[in-house]
């Protein structure tokens, strides 16, 4: 199983290849990977190949959006996509991009703040 | 380095730390909200069903119709016989007396919702509707509005302490790999459960109980933390649906008359509740199937089986129309389940098994959300012994709110009151060196294999259904896992920001605190309650009702029991 990766290091979007062994024995309860999620294999893939591999998840079932990634050309949950042979992963959005496909998708930061710089609010009382 | 302080510091921002900070904002303290992920886009609050219990008294006192005769002494009622009358009483009362405000505030939030007419396991219909996306959504805008400020992407590790006082929190910013200190006069733990501790489970991933380990560590009590409510009928497999509660809302959650099946055909709940069946409470069902499993009975994968070949397809077929979560053809969350739903339509069963779904445990808290240390306040699932011994739907969306709120104003008032001096603490050194050490050591233990070793303890003895050889074994391990790895966790890769091996190391940290604490109680409690079900003391315990207290001295958890008080009502 064939993962291509684009992914956003250290100023620039670079390649990877990902060869994922076959699952069974693996405890995912699958046999084949086409019962795992994109999150699933990526999860794996930090594991096992690659422990610099940056991907967000949190509810793991399509709820929380956190997990974004560009998927065969469209942004899509990478939680909610199984998974395929060749299947090709990108940032959602290289100009949001923060580590490799994970972007800023910050509800709360301030616009205008750059994503990378250290957070310094600062307290402030309320009159 | 700036010498402010904050007023109150708000770990965790799902609905109980975003209610919380903006009660401490509107009281006119400073709040920054620390979270581990984003917020908005982390934590329970969002997988959660959208329920928020509350008397239909108390619904009708804000001019909505609703059942006349549900009182807030039967909301009382239905939550202490649900938990087995192991529930704070105090805790309890102060939910149901006080989520009428709650609710009365979402209400002149413009937050919109449904009143329930029926709501599973509640004498009465009780309850409003709401999702947790929407829920989560809204509690963001307002804290937002309310001029609360955020940190993200930030894992609390330690608290910080001055002469017996908590002045801050320490913490790996992922973001920028930074080991950072932030202080604040007052400090509120609303981080949430710990079930992501457990390999099947309901949790989103970052349940992992750092604030349960901070809180012990820094001098508070835990509670209860060997009660943990399982999700009965949840998919094991494939991975993609691993965890997913689909077939228990499906099935019995909607009242629809599904059949759980052993391996033999034989429909076991008969054995537990024959009049209710399927429709038992979910601490029964859950164990139900649970020992089904352990005795040898349950399907090739684990779980047993849940079937509705019994009923005519149109029964499925007119779900999603009377549904709230599913659309017509199936979309469910974010997932196709037309799949499995095929299946079922076939004739198939599903192998569903019970799922970690919320900790029923927690740091101990009193009616004013005060944990005892000076400067700590906790809310929210982090907390423990509101729900006794199994938690009623709907019972957490009230806990949050009502918490939430009591533990704002607390934290603002203590802030105004007792200003830390300046940014200094005793333990500083320490907590650094602790949570940087994972990323200094170059070779070691691998931070996820000793994470999945953990998840797999907890997994096999701290599952619906215990024995003391089995959870005896789990703290031989635990213990052993702890002296020769726990120390040794050393991360793969020298990239400070986005360390993903650094991040599971400090979840470690917190893992053996959250599963020693729950071992050290399910061992001492020998008898079958709730979501505790003990196969060897099987059977109702008539017996004496203890809480399990566990505090840490000198870095050694120790085990406690207080009598449970009856402060409200008797055991009957």
């Amino acid at each position: 199983m064939l993962m291509h990766l684009t992914l956003w290091r250290d100023g620039a979007l670079r390649q990877l290849e990902v060869r994922l062994p076959p699952p069974a024995g693996l405890e995912l309860g699958i046999d084949n990977w086409e019962g795992a999620s994109v999150s699933t294999a990526l999860q794996y893939a930090q594991r096992v190949f690659e422990p610099n591999l940056g991907y967000a998840l949190s509810c793991r079932r399509g709820l929380c959006k956190l997990c974004a990634m560009r998927i065969d050309g469209e942004v899509r949950l990478a939680c909610t996509v199984p998974m395929h042979d060749g299947i090709r992963i990108e940032p959602a959005k290289p100009r949001l991009a923060l580590h490799d496909t994970v972007i800023e998708l910050s509800l709360v930061r301030e616009k205008g703040v750059r994503a990378r710089s250290v957070s310094d609010v600062r307290p402030e009382r309320k009159e | 380095m700036s010498d402010a302080a904050w007023d109150v510091l708000v770990l965790g921002a799902g609905a109980a730390g975003l209610v919380a900070a903006f009660h401490a904002r509107q009281a006119g303290a400073s709040v920054l909200v620390i979270n581990k992920g984003l917020v908005g886009r982390s934590g329970a609050t969002i997988t959660s069903g959208g329920g928020v219990s509350i008397a239909g008294q108390s619904l009708r006192a804000l001019g909505i119709e609703a059942d006349g005769s549900d009182t807030e002494e039967r909301f009382l009622q239905d939550t202490l016989s649900a938990g087995s009358w192991l529930n704070d009483q105090r805790l309890v009362e102060s939910m149901v007396t006080g989520v009428g405000a709650e609710v009365g505030r979402l209400i002149d939030w413009g937050i919109k919702f449904t009143v329930n007419r029926r709501a599973p396991g509640h004498s009465s219909g009780r309850g409003i509707h709401i999702s947790g996306v929407d829920m989560q959504r809204a509690l963001t805008r307002i804290a937002v509005q309310a001029g609360v400020s955020f940190r993200e992407d930030f894992q609390s590790t330690r608290l910080l302490k001055r002469d017996g006082a908590v002045v801050g929190v320490l913490g790996l910013d992922r973001r920028t790999g930074e080991v950072c200190s932030i202080y604040g006069h007052s400090t509120v733990i609303a981080t949430g459960g710990a079930t992501s501790n457990w390999s099947l489970r309901t949790a989103p991933e970052e349940l992992s109980g750092e604030g349960q380990r901070m809180a012990v560590e820094a001098g508070a009590t835990l509670i209860d933390m060997e009660m943990t409510q399982f999700l009965p009928c949840c998919l094991a497999a494939p991975a993609i649906w691993r965890g997913l509660q689909f077939p228990w809302i499906l099935g019995p959650q909607s009242g629809v008359h599904a059949w759980l099946m052993n391996r033999y055909g034989e429909r076991f709940m008969a054995r537990w509740d024959p009049v209710r069946m399927e429709l038992a409470t979910r601490d029964m069902v859950s164990a139900a199937c649970a020992t089904e499993v352990y005795e040898g009975r349950g399907s090739p994968n684990g779980g047993v089986y849940l079937s509705w070949k019994h009923l005519p397809n149109d029964i499925i077929d007119h779900f999603p129309s009377l549904s709230r979560s599913v659309s017509a053809d199936w979309q469910w969350e974010g997932f196709d389940m037309t799949p499995l739903v095929e299946r079922i339509k076939q004739g198939y069963a599903i192998e569903v098994a019970p799922a970690a779904h919320f900790s029923l445990g927690g740091v101990r808290i009193d009616t004013g959300a005060s944990t005892g240390v000076t400067g700590l306040y906790a809310c929210g699932e982090a907390t423990g012994a509101l729900h006794g011994a199994n938690r009623l739907s709907g019972n957490a969306g009230a806990q949050v709110l009502v918490q939430g709120r009591i533990a704002g104003v607390a934290a603002a008032q203590d802030a105004q009151q007792r200003r830390a001096r300046d940014r200094v603490s005793d333990n500083h050194q320490q907590a650094l060196a602790e949570t940087d050490e994972p990323f200094q050591r170059s070779s070691g233990v691998v931070p996820f294999e000793l994470k999945e070793s953990l998840a797999r303890l907890a997994e096999s003895a701290l599952g619906p259904v215990r024995t003391a050889q089995s959870l005896e074994q789990a703290l031989d391990t635990l213990r052993q896992l702890k002296d020769s790895s726990l120390g040794q966790l050393a991360c793969r890769t020298r990239e400070r920001l986005w360390n993903r091996d650094w991040s599971d190391a400090l979840e470690c940290q917190a893992a053996f605190t959250v599963i020693e604490s729950a071992l050290l109680g399910a061992i001492a409690r020998r008898h079958s309650i709730g979501a505790h079900q003990r196969h060897d003391h099987k059977g109702t315990y008539t017996g004496e009702l203890t809480h399990t207290l566990i505090r840490q001295s000198a870095g050694v958890l120790s085990h406690h029991t207080a009598p449970v008080a009856f402060a409200l009502q008797a055991r009957p």
